[in-house]
């Protein structure tokens, strides 16, 4: 058994916040965390993971820094100002899933009455709170970009720690003005002011400053990746981009997600530089897909499948830079303007730019968007996104499934739909 | 009919009819009217610049069967939506425009398949927040003027503050009424029966305003001479609601015929509800200042009204809920949402912890639209009903 399965089954055995915090306490610890580092295949997946322990840990960990739950699309360049550990409860359910937790975790959220029609992102976060998993939040920082259920799960969490004073909403409006960016920065400039005030700390601006500078670097190494994927024939096996909501969202601000960023960037160049010179034109030419919304995250047969039937993920939507380069000048104004241009706020006009650009860009032969059950916003949108790619000759599969939830997804039918549309790609 | 009512022998006559909507609501029902159109959907549509344009506003209850619909929204989908969209595939003609709301993210969606497959017909989406605070208002007014602007496109003729003012008055002078009507509902359940009620409220949403209040001024001049003339409850028209325990509903987009005449049938005592086709739509006045904006007036009673789940304090929400409870003396509270509802589904949790606080208990119940599967539905009721 290799240390990741007895890291799983440990856990599996053990489910309780003590153990998680002696299990962080060991692995985070430099000589193991090398020796687990040195189990991942790339150097970028080796960092990855690295992070994410020792962002885990820091929020575990019983030190005198606030925490702060936070939901996904937020700019957690704020948290690192104000120096809040952030601790992303939707991110910890897709551990949940990896982990084999999520059938307790979905249990315990189903005696609290949290429907079977709810998001499992969600129901899987909940039901890992009321079993104690989670770090208790000094604050809980959320918005309604994307969608309607985190401000609402994120509500409960504040009610159970007693703390609904320190929950806070960041409304986002609907539509990209002059008007929303100002509305939208004097909440996120209000929120900062708050905390501080409850921290008895002055807003540092200086550390906005660090935080974004960081945050810039972080997108440009990002642009960087995206511009050599456009060119990449084929992919490292081990490579997901589905993997990288943490960095992308959770660690921007951070040197971290620069590392991060700039390990991939010379990952990838490798591979394709060695590809480059190997390359002889007699393979069959890998089929393209561009992936929409997420994937599951236990075990399962969709990357196998493609990578065997010759087809590459070559871009995911979640991996877009859709935000402008931060003024490190007017850091709520930046950050407003950041959450704005989200592609996944507002119309659906907006995704669909996004998803027909990549598709031009990538050169992509035939998209996949994982409808995940209970996903409002995502699935509501699917037969526009369907029809638009149809006009480019993109065929598009929605491939119905869950996230989280592996009792809720029929592997066999995965299966066969994807196969069913690899023939129609290759036809 | 106003002749009838004021002799108290043809009151004896006309009494049964007290719950005769096509008796009371004639004009209401049979008017065809010249004016266009606008769909709505959700009560955070502020109906009054709808009608200063020049235009009815009408509430889109979606009474078809979900067939074409289901091509163009997943199954776990808000069938309200569902409903709606398969009702404008049908009569999208009927309207000059459709007003959306942010409310949801099934509406959002619901806005992106109207602007993509009804191109036909304009439709706009009105941004309005989750939070409520100064900023939130302003920043609502400010896009209320942007609605307005959509509506003034429509006919190419601006707005003028005094139509506004006119259109305000009237939308008030209707939700007046509503809430006095509402308040008799609550108080005189051996008068009123369920279905009418709800009947009612639909009618006020779906016609033209003037006609509707016109017709439901001399509906409730008739139920105060019934209730002048009734002072010790001799006349009882419904069963005999004397030991039936006072319940509160919660819900959403609950427009279902057929289960307002199932709890009738079953005696329930409403002694209170919280729905988006009743409280949440008529309470609460646009109270008008010659200092302050109109638009802002108008914003400031849109996001104060009773909230619907969408909002971002819903720990008020509750708060608020608990008072009514408290107020009216109620024994159980029935929770009753649309399938796949997020926001209605994301309060029950709290909402049950809360009550179980103060030992009251709740009933959940989650329906489909205009496919209402009255067995089971009514086996839970009865037995909730029988524990209380």
């Amino acid at each position: 058994m290799g240390i990741k399965d007895r890291l799983k089954t440990g856990i599996q055995k053990n489910l309780n916040q003590r153990y998680i915090k002696k299990l962080l306490g060991i692995i985070a610890l430099k000589p193991i965390l090398y020796a687990y580092g040195k189990t991942f295949p790339s150097t970028s997946d080796k960092y990855l993971n690295i992070f994410t322990i020792e962002s885990l840990k820091k929020a575990y960990s019983d030190n005198n820094r606030p925490i702060g739950y936070g939901s996904l699309f937020l700019p957690y360049e704020m948290f690192y100002a104000l120096g809040i550990t952030p601790f992303l409860p939707e991110v910890m359910a897709g551990f949940t899933a990896g982990l084999g937790l999520a059938p307790q975790t979905l249990k315990e959220a189903s005696s609290h009455w949290y429907s079977q029609d709810l998001c499992t992102f969600h129901r899987s976060a909940s039901g890992a709170a009321d079993l104690d998993l989670f770090p208790r939040p000094d604050y809980i920082i959320t918005s309604n970009l994307a969608c309607d259920a985190a401000q609402k799960s994120f509500y409960i969490h504040s009610v159970k720690h007693n703390i609904e004073k320190n929950f806070y909403l960041i409304d986002v409006p609907y539509r990209y003005s002059e008007e929303s960016i100002r509305y939208l920065a004097a909440q996120i400039k209000n929120i900062c002011t708050d905390i501080c005030s409850k921290t008895g700390k002055k807003l540092d601006i200086s550390m906005f400053e660090e935080a974004i500078k960081l945050s810039n670097e972080l997108r440009k190494w990002a642009i960087k990746v995206g511009s050599l994927r456009k060119n990449l024939a084929d992919y490292p096996p081990y490579f997901n981009g589905l993997n990288f909501i943490l960095p992308f969202h959770g660690l921007a601000g951070t040197k971290e997600a620069v590392i991060f960023y700039k390990e991939i960037y010379k990952d990838l160049k490798k591979y394709s530089d060695k590809q480059n010179k190997e390359s002889s034109g007699k393979n069959k030419p890998a089929k393209r897909i561009l992936w929409l919304h997420l994937k599951p995250y236990y075990r399962n047969e969709i990357f196998d499948i493609l990578y065997r039937e010759n087809c590459r993920v070559v871009f995911e939507e979640i991996n877009h830079v859709y935000w402008q380069e931060l003024d490190y000048k007017k850091p709520f104004e930046s950050l407003a303007r950041k959450m704005l241009s989200n592609f996944l706020t507002g119309s659906i006009d907006n995704r669909i730019d996004v998803t027909l650009k990549a598709a031009h860009d990538y050169k992509a032969d035939g998209a996949i968007l994982f409808s995940h059950w209970g996903c409002r916003q995502s699935n509501g949108g699917a037969r526009i996104i369907k029809d638009s790619l149809k006009k480019i000759n993109v065929p598009t599969l929605v491939l119905d499934g869950d996230c989280v939830d592996q009792s809720n997804s029929s592997q066999g039918q995965v299966k066969t739909r994807l196969q069913g549309f690899i023939e129609i790609l290759n036809s | 009919m106003t002749q009838d009512i004021r002799n108290t022998e043809n009151l004896d006559k006309t009494i049964n009819k007290i719950n005769d909507i096509k008796y009371f609501f004639e004009n209401t029902l049979t008017s065809t009217n010249k004016k266009a159109a606008i769909g709505w959907f959700c009560t955070y549509t502020p109906e009054e610049l709808i009608i200063a344009g020049g235009f009815i506003p009408i509430r889109i209850f979606g009474r078809k069967k979900i067939i074409k619909s289901e091509s163009y929204f997943p199954i776990n989908f808000c069938p309200y939506i569902k409903s709606g969209w398969e009702s404008l595939l049908a009569d999208a003609d009927n309207f000059r425009a459709l007003i959306f709301t942010n409310s949801c993210d099934g509406m959002r969606r619901f806005f992106d398949i109207a602007s993509k497959y009804l191109t036909r017909i304009p439709s706009y989406l009105l941004d309005v927040p989750h939070l409520k605070n100064k900023d939130s208002q302003d920043f609502l007014a400010s896009n209320i003027s942007d609605m307005k602007m959509f509506i003034e496109r429509l006919n190419g003729k601006k707005i003028d503050k005094k139509e506004i003012e006119n259109a305000v008055k009237l939308i008030n002078k209707k939700r007046k009424l509503l809430k006095e009507y509402s308040g008799i509902f609550n108080k005189s359940p051996h008068l009123i029966d369920i279905p009418t009620y709800y009947k009612v409220m639909e009618l006020s949403m779906i016609s033209d305003p003037e006609i509707f209040i016109d017709d439901l001024e001399r509906y409730l001049v008739f139920i105060g001479n019934i209730d002048k003339t009734n002072t010790k409850n001799e006349i009882s028209l419904q069963p005999d609601h004397r030991n039936s325990p006072e319940i509160m509903i919660i819900g959403n987009f609950i427009a279902e015929d057929k289960l307002w005449e199932m709890l009738s049938k079953m005696n329930l005592k409403l002694a209170s509800e919280d729905f988006c086709t009743s409280n949440r739509y008529f309470e609460k006045q646009v109270v008008t200042d010659d200092n302050k904006d109109l638009l802002e007036s108008i914003a400031e009673r849109y996001l104060n009204k009773p909230q619907c789940m969408r909002m971002a304090d819903l720990g008020s929400k509750l708060a608020e809920i608990e008072n009514t409870i408290v107020k009216n003396d109620i024994k159980g509270v029935i929770f009753i949402t649309l399938k796949f509802c997020d926001n209605m589904l994301y309060s029950f949790p709290l909402l049950k912890q809360r009550l179980n606080n103060i030992g009251i208990p709740v009933l959940y119940l989650d329906i489909e639209y205009n496919n209402f599967s009255e067995g089971q539905v009514k086996t839970r009721v009865q037995a909730f009903l029988e524990m209380l």
